[in-house]
């Protein structure tokens, strides 16, 4: 019963920290300090600084800030506006017309950017003005974009699922093999809900109006996008290089790519190298953090009556499933996807290791989840961005994002009934 | 003397962003480290201590920005509550938001400072294949979470400074 009271306490000064508006990596560290002294009677401050050294220099984490610099590095190129012309005309025949721009390009910008919001940011600066003059509506224009733009985090590199591989200790090139699959799956899934509205509303595309946004010569300009994507993935897949040395790779290929375009100065450099730093620092300290609070939560002996707790509930892994996907979108609504993988992963991992999942398919898992939290009222990062870009309301993003989201539901169940949709890739990769 | 203190904070200021630069360079150790040890591998070659370093790099680099990101107000919070209080609870919420963050962040700055004075005295060495000792790569994380206290802690004092001229 007095562990019980403890553990109250504790929760209640978690939640107070972070809604506080404390920083979350100083809450984080807080809230661990505090959890030390009410559950040991271990010198709190050397625990508290060996864990963060041991996390902070371990190597697996160096494939970070190499991948966010990389997609940083593309973010200031000409990218947007060569994804525009290339794709449309390849896209634009289709029933609902050039928004399946939104969506292919916002999948092929997360194949080179680990950030939804970016992704989002990228594609909607060049593609909602043009869609506007077309008399797309907005409806249709924001929830495309709200909806493909989460899938920054499933498809590789994804910076959440990074981080997801470091606290959980699984590969982390697995995890980014094992996205492949599921993003191209949402995104089609996006493309399909569009086809079917461009067909019941029978809106369609005049190739007079579509060819004066690119010809067919523009879609050449897309290759070296390609090739850098596929060099990547490549050299990850057939083992040739590590992660983190495909991120090098990544971020060679990306400062020729802008090199080539004319794009890259030294201004630009240096404005890529330091919001990377920046970038980096900020999920590094978070990640700081939640090591050292790992570490309090193992003392508390939540993680594990937890874990027992559900076992003994012998949910079905749909119900589980169902359970945690409420749980992260209800956590949603205050942080963001990163702060909720670290905070939770803690007390979930045990959780899911003795339910018997696969721990690459729950990452994929996870990543949706989270996907989804993203485009949830009243905090949602990829609602925020589109906001600043369009000045709609928050309540009107949120409804044209509301089929995006019933499409990721039913990729949870599509992912439920085929996880090898998720898992086999990364299993032929071992073999 | 209030002379004094505008220099004090313009030089603190630069403290920060230097700071940010080295933690930039890093970034780019990180990435020289990694390419040496592609090329290495692909010549054959073994360099021990490559990945440690890479790692010590990383450690170095995500500590020595935190000041700098800090000012560039790069830290992410949960803002739904306090972006919805009037100015002044506002006010109350920053300086519980400061105060809590001035404590904690000099409290690891102190606990970094005694990991390396321990590990620089009894001549801890890495127990991986680099076999260095731990404190020079600890140092640069220890200088960083100094310079984010003296940079919290700076921004606490000139909160509080602000507040008071305002009612006088």
């Amino acid at each position: 019963m007095e562990q019980f009271t403890l553990i109250v306490v504790f929760l209640f000064v978690l939640f107070f920290l972070l809604g506080s508006g404390i920083w979350i990596a100083i809450s984080l560290i807080g809230v661990a300090t505090v959890g030390m002294l009410l559950f040991t009677d271990r010198p709190v401050g050397d625990a508290m600084v060996t864990t963060i050294w041991g996390g902070a220099s371990s190597w697996t984490l160096t494939a970070l800030p190499l991948f966010i610099w990389m997609g940083e590095i593309l973010f200031r190129t000409k990218l947007s506006e060569n994804l525009f012309k290339g794709l449309s005309p390849l896209l634009w025949r289709l029933p609902g017309g050039l928004l399946h721009v939104n969506i292919a390009g916002c999948t092929v910008f997360a194949a080179i950017s680990g950030s939804s919001a970016a992704t989002v940011a990228t594609v909607g600066k060049m593609s909602i003005p043009e869609l506007k003059a077309r008399k797309y509506p907005d409806r249709m224009i924001i929830g495309t974009l709200a909806g493909a733009g989460t899938l920054g985090l499933l498809i590789p590199p994804s910076i959440t699922l990074i981080i997801y591989g470091v606290t959980v200790n699984e590969s982390i090139a697995k995890l980014f093999i094992a996205g492949i699959l599921p993003g191209i799956m949402l995104a089609l899934l996006f493309m399909g809900y569009v086809t079917v509205w461009g067909v019941i509303t029978k809106h369609r595309e005049t190739g007079q109006s579509a060819l004066k946004i690119g010809q067919f010569k523009d879609v050449l300009q897309l290759i070296p996008v390609v090739l850098l994507i596929v060099g990547v993935m490549s050299s990850i897949y057939t083992g040739v290089a590590t992660a983190t040395e495909a991120a090098v790779l990544g971020v060679i290929g990306a400062l020729i790519l802008s090199a080539l375009q004319g794009s890259l100065n030294r201004e630009t450099f240096i404005a890529s190298l330091l919001g990377a730093t920046r970038m980096s620092a900020m999920i590094a300290f978070i990640l700081a953090g939640s090591t050292f609070l790992s570490l309090t939560m193992g003392f508390t002996g939540l993680p594990r009556s937890l874990a027992e707790w559900i076992a003994e509930l012998a949910l079905s892994p749909w119900m589980l499933i169902f359970a945690l996907l409420v749980f992260y979108i209800v956590l949603g609504c205050f942080l963001d996807g990163i702060s909720s993988v670290v905070l939770t992963m803690a007390v979930i991992e045990p959780l899911a290791r003795s339910a018997g999942f696969d721990m690459i398919w729950f990452g994929i898992f996870l990543m949706i989840a989270v996907e989804m939290a993203q485009i949830t009222p009243p905090v949602g990062f990829n609602l925020f961005v589109l906001q600043d870009m369009t000045g709609k309301d928050m309540a009107f993003i949120a409804r044209a994002a509301a089929p995006m989201f019933m499409l990721m539901i039913v990729a949870v169940g599509i992912l439920l009934v085929f996880p090898e949709i998720a898992t086999y890739l990364p299993n032929a990769m071992s073999n | 003397m209030r002379k004094f203190f505008v220099r004090l904070d313009s030089t603190l200021a630069r403290l920060y962003r230097v700071s940010g630069y080295l933690a930039a360079m890093c970034l780019i150790a990180i990435g020289l480290l990694v390419a040496a040890n592609i090329v290495t591998r692909m010549l054959s070659m073994y360099i021990p201590g490559l990945t440690e370093y890479s790692g010590y790099a990383m450690a170095a680099s995500s500590f020595l920005a935190l000041a700098y990101t800090f000012q560039n107000k790069g830290h992410i919070r949960v803002e739904l509550i306090i972006s919805h209080l009037s100015t002044s609870k506002r006010w109350y919420a920053e300086f519980w938001c400061l105060a809590v963050a001035s404590v904690t962040t000099v409290y690891l700055a102190f606990y970094l400072v005694k990991l390396v004075y321990l590990s620089w005295k009894f001549e801890e060495y890495s127990e991986g294949a680099d076999a260095i000792l731990l404190w020079k790569p600890q140092a640069f994380v220890m200088v960083g979470s100094i310079i984010l206290a003296i940079c919290i802690v700076h921004n606490f004092v000139k909160f509080l400074v602000e507040r008071l001229r305002l009612k006088v």
